[in-house]
């Protein structure tokens, strides 16, 4: 067994990247694949390889300095069971240079080239579509409700211009088609999709195409009735409030909900809250008296 | 002519000395087009491919970019080499 060093041309102190080099550029010179058939220089090769399996790698180059050779490693490559890639070729060709592109050096030629992929016609079943990819977005209660846009930058630097149709809910997911991981071969990119996640709104509750709210009201509100305004995912609104009504009365606001599949909005319910002054005084206690003797009633029936 | 002896990955990884993970990459670029699909299942001209690829990339130093490059060259080159021993 000649010493791996003197096959590789490199000094017994030479550094693991003067070995790689060493090993690089002979290699280049004596692969059977760039020589098909010179048994000379295959014999070369497996010798080089078989030096750069001893040498190649730090570990093993202890071992072998330290005289603990396994002859087994040494053999390199090789054995009639494990051929070089031109000797899989002969006798008609294999499928590979079967497959690959015939003819002249024309652009066809060059074009082919640099498409990825060994053969040119490439087989079907090399072709995988790319992966879905799923996003997060956090978007706020009223663009839920009212639809929105927004341009997304994906990790990938894609951007994404997210249109949010109005009535989405947590959970729902936007799709884009062809935006997701790209495909191998013919085969299309995958699709991207952004799953929504609505940040609640203090006060507002979602109940299908409804929302509800509550409003407080002073005992005088609900005894006289009046106006108030209310807030809604569009703005304020004037709730009529007719008298006589009580904590947990619920007044219907007309079409400012959610959007439903038709477009329709649906309604916001405002449950009122009456609301005592947070003193008592005297007077007002005076005043209650003198009027409760007169109008007194029993909110808990006849029981 | 070839025997048609087909090894699952990890059978075809042993024989090559490619990594079963690195198989599967060259599978999914397509610069290894298995025999037999379901599993993948590779003949001797896939394996010895294979590691064709593995050597290229870790002897030569060849990027993922050429690699497809050298491959279409030398398929090429096999080719062209049989039509003209059929010409001859």
């Amino acid at each position: 067994m000649r010493d791996p060093y003197e096959i590789l041309g490199v000094a017994k102190t030479a550094t693991q990247d003067e070995i790689k080099s060493a090993y690089r550029s002979l290699a280049k010179k004596f692969h059977p694949d760039l020589n098909p058939g010179n048994k000379e220089r295959e014999a070369r090769f497996k010798d080089i390889s078989g030096a750069y399996e001893k040498i190649g790698d730090p570990e093993s180059r202890q071992k072998f300095d330290r005289g603990e050779t396994d002859e087994m490693t040494g053999a390199g490559r090789a054995g009639p069971e494990s051929p070089f890639y031109y000797q899989t070729q002969g006798n008609g060709g294999g499928r590979y240079s079967a497959q690959s592109f015939g003819g002249g050096l024309d652009e066809d030629f060059f074009e082919n080239l640099f498409r990825q992929g060994g053969a040119g016609r490439r087989a079907r079943s090399a072709d995988r579509p790319g992966e879905d990819q799923l996003y997060q977005m956090e978007i706020s209660f009223r663009d839920a409700v009212l639809g929105s846009e927004r341009d997304l930058t994906l990790p990938t630097g894609k951007k994404l211009h997210v249109v949010i149709p109005p009535g989405v809910d947590s959970g729902s997911r936007l799709r884009f088609r062809g935006q997701g991981g790209p495909g191998i071969g013919s085969a299309p990119a995958g699709d991207a999709y952004v799953e929504l996640s609505v940040k609640p709104l203090p006060g507002f509750t979602r109940k299908g195409n409804n929302i509800e709210t509550e409003v407080p009201i002073s005992f005088l509100e609900a005894l006289r009735g009046g106006e108030v305004d209310v807030p809604t995912v569009d703005g304020k609104v004037q709730l009529k409030i007719p008298a006589g009504v009580s904590s947990g009365s619920r007044l219907r606001v007309r079409g400012k909900g959610v959007a439903g599949k038709g477009g329709e909005r649906g309604d916001q319910f405002v449950a009122l809250k009456i609301v005592m002054p947070k003193t008592v005084s005297a007077e007002l206690k005076a005043a209650v008296d003198a009027w409760g003797n007169s109008f007194d009633y029993n909110p808990r029936g006849d029981a | 002519m070839r025997e048609r002896k087909l090894q699952l990955i990890e059978e075809a990884s042993v024989v090559c000395g490619v990594g079963p993970d690195r198989l599967l990459e060259f599978i999914s670029y397509a610069w290894v087009m298995p025999a037999e699909d379901n599993p993948p299942r590779l003949d001797e001209e896939d394996i010895a491919r294979a590691r064709l690829i593995q050597e290229l990339q870790e002897g030569f130093g060849v990027n993922k970019e050429a690699v497809p490059i050298i491959l279409q060259l030398i398929d090429q080159l096999h080719r062209l080499h049989h039509e003209a021993k059929f010409l001859r």
